[in-house]
């Protein structure tokens, strides 16, 4: 605010000096002229008459010669004097105007607005730096969840599109670079409600800048970033962000598990999709021979991860001047068909488009379709905006460099333990993988599966959080709900089961069903979205709780709970006794 | 030399000096205190405070303060002045004088104060 008034007066300093002399030279006048009262008698008129005639006259108001008609002297100066205060009363307005129309004092004022309102933000929030195709999807995605976002990015352009967009949750932006200190403060980065910083911009020297800025702002705060280079990701990663997504290695290291592991790669792209997609049966990669067509960053990704597995690769790209190909690349357009054929396109297994223009890519795959039916075909689209194009080709394989990276962080952003579950269950085997596969739809069944987690707390979950104070409550208990008394109370379990949790320093991978719960555990969890809400239910309402864990119904006013609750001691006595008896 | 700092020391200047002529002589002596003097010493005193506005250093704040102080004391002068010829409709008697007169010697000290910044600025720029 202080910027805006000193910019205001800075710009109006000289119609304001203007003004105040032309009042008094007017004022100073009428003082002087001698005037005439309704007996003809000389009357002068004093400051006080001058500065209220001046005042009405200056601004246009006219009610006309106050308190005597004037002489002939003093119309001829009211006559000076009425030009020349309406010409810099009008000078004053415009240069205001001209002002509030300013780019500088528009920005100002727009900067101005946007650190007011993360000052009094108290929700929690994600800072996003860069608005690309990747920024516009996670910010969807995070609004549809109902999660604030602040979002930062140079380009005016973008910032435009921002705001004509449609949000459930209207992110706050600013157009600023994000890679500066004082921008990164004034969106809110040592806020108390913010959550975390994903950087995404398209150039990894900005990623790297924002994510040395964010880890000595804020070393706390959780940093997810986006490097397209090893050598980036390994800088990033150097200095304690927990996530970097690489789209290009990413893509690569799946595809390779879809290769060799097909149920791991099944677990990773559903995780890590958009919310609503429904599981999808892995797809069958045959082994053979697979034709890569550019050899860039995507293809070498491609290629460092594929060659490990037992596939033979033929690599196919056009700039003759690469040294660093492997041996029996062929070089060459791969849009037309000789240099297709030359790459043994008749007898592959399948063909991957990895150039970075679209339209080649769509070209090679169309070519390649035409001189073997069968092949497998994998696309990479490069720009948001072919979507439909590549939709309607109907290729196998989609990479979309933005979806895989917005995604991934957005799956990142709603449930951060699935990182470390990711990355313990890529160290799986085969068998163990689709161990957790087979279970994971033996509970979600044909329904659209959902992740969440939540920690034992009196805030996250304070029915569950009482109830293990006084007593031990088990996995299975909660969970499974195998307990049940009576089938009167709920005719089915929870379609929802723990995959990871964590407590304290320690992991553990889908607990076992009669570990006991404390406080402080946190659970990833997967069910169907029924699941979702009844669990939130059980674990925020102790009279539900309690029902699931005794089978008892427990009453809810407290004078039908110290009735009853005679009723139950004596029961439960009772019971004791004829347990004692039958021993 | 810079044409800024000469109108900007010339107004501050000249604020002091006419505050301090209307303000000199007996307090309750009308002839003393010449109407025109106060006028034009509330005029420069308004362009100096418009010269002060927009100075974001911690100096041209203080200027900026002791200006306003200078002005609201001189604006009240007036209004009495004002007041008492105009809507009492009497000419300006011994205690109404005296008012107008120890207020303008309130803006007197502030516009003082105003010189006294400016000396110290001028004697800390090093050349």
């Amino acid at each position: 605010m202080p910027n805006l008034i000193y910019i205001l007066f800075r710009r109006l300093r000289s119609p304001m000096i203007l003004l105040i002399m032309v009042y008094a030279v007017s004022i100073t006048g009428f003082v002087l002229i001698p005037g005439v009262d309704d007996n003809g008698q000389h009357w002068d008129m004093s400051f006080f008459h001058a500065f209220y005639f001046v005042s009405f006259m200056g601004t246009t108001i006219g009610f006309g010669e106050i308190p005597y008609a004037f002489t002939d002297a003093q119309r001829f100066w009211a006559l000076i004097t009425m030009y020349a205060t309406v010409i810099s009363w009008l000078y004053g307005i415009g240069v205001l105007l001209s002002v509030f129309q300013d780019s500088v004092f528009l920005n100002q004022m727009k900067t101005n607005s946007f650190s007011r309102r993360i000052k009094n933000t108290r929700e929690p929030f994600y800072i996003i730096c860069g608005y690309g195709d990747t920024g516009a999807q996670l910010a969807r995605s995070l609004s549809k969840e109902g999660i604030l976002s602040v979002i930062i990015d140079p380009d005016a352009e973008r910032m435009n599109d921002l705001e004509g967009d449609d949000f459930l949750v209207p992110p706050l932006s600013l157009c600023a670079d994000g890679s500066q200190s004082e921008i990164l403060e004034m969106a809110g980065i040592t806020h108390r409600w913010c959550q975390g910083i994903v950087t995404i911009a398209n150039d990894d020297t900005v990623n790297l800048t924002v994510a040395v800025v964010a880890q000595l702002l804020n070393p706390k705060l959780r940093l997810i970033a986006r490097a397209e280079t090893p050598e980036a990701e390994a800088n990033i990663l150097s200095f304690g962000a927990n996530e970097v997504i690489n789209p290009f290695e990413t893509f690569a290291s799946r595809l390779s598990l879809a290769l060799q592991s097909p149920s791991l790669y099944c677990l990773y792209d559903w995780t890590t999709c958009a919310s609503g997609a429904k599981m999808k049966e892995p797809p069958v990669l045959a082994s053979g021979k697979w034709i890569i067509c550019g050899f860039g960053r995507f293809g070498g990704a491609l290629y460092e991860h594929l060659d490990d597995s037992d596939v033979k690769l033929s690599i196919i790209e056009s700039d003759r001047k690469r040294r660093d190909l492997p041996s029996g690349s062929i070089i060459g357009r791969p849009t037309e068909a000789p240099t297709l054929k030359k790459a043994g396109i008749e007898e592959a297994a399948g063909i991957i488009a990895g150039t970075d223009n679209d339209a080649n890519n769509l070209s090679i795959l169309l070519t390649a379709s035409e001189l073997n039916t069968d092949i497998f075909r994998i696309a990479r689209q490069n720009e948001d905006k072919n979507s439909h194009l590549f939709q309607a080709a109907e290729f196998e394989i989609l990479m979309q460099r933005g979806s895989i990276v917005a995604n991934t962080i957005f799956a990142l952003i709603r449930t951060p333990m699935l990182g470390d579950f990711l990355r313990i269950v890529s160290r799986f085997k085969k068998d163990k993988a689709g161990e957790v596969i087979s279970r994971i739809i033996g509970v979600v069944e044909d329904d659209i599966p959902k992740l969440w987690e939540f920690k034992v707390t009196l805030e996250d979950a304070p029915a569950l959080y009482k109830t293990i104070q006084t007593r031990q409550v088990t996995v299975r208990e909660i969970f499974q709900g195998e307990t049940l008394h009576g089938s009167d109370h709920r005719e089915k379990p929870l379609s929802a089961m723990p995959l990871f949790m964590k407590r304290d320093e320690s992991n553990v991978l889908l607990p076992e069903d009669d570990r006991i719960i404390r406080v402080g555990d946190r659970f990833l969890m997967c069910g169907t979205q029924a699941a979702h809400r009844q669990m939130c239910n059980i674990l925020s309402n102790i009279n539900l709780l309690e029902n699931i864990l005794s089978g008892e119904e427990i009453p809810t006013g407290i004078i039908w709970r110290w009735m009853t609750g005679k009723t139950l001691l004596a029961k439960t006595t009772s019971e004791t006794k004829v347990t004692e008896d039958s021993v | 030399m810079n044409s800024e700092k000469v109108v900007f020391a010339f107004f501050i200047v000249l604020a002091l000096t006419l505050n301090f002529g209307f303000f000199l002589g007996g307090m309750d002596s009308a002839e003393h205190h010449n109407i025109y003097e106060l006028f034009a010493a509330i005029v420069v005193s308004l362009i100096s405070t418009v010269l002060k506005v927009g100075d974001r250093t911690h100096l041209g704040a203080v200027f900026l303060a002791t200006s306003l102080v200078a002005d609201l004391q001189l604006i009240a002068a007036a209004i009495v002045w004002g007041i008492v010829a105009n809507v009492h409709g009497e000419a300006l008697t011994g205690d109404s004088l005296a008012t107008v007169v120890s207020l303008s010697g309130g803006a007197l000290l502030a516009n003082l104060i105003s010189v006294i910044l400016l000396i110290a600025e001028t004697v800390s720029v090093r050349r």
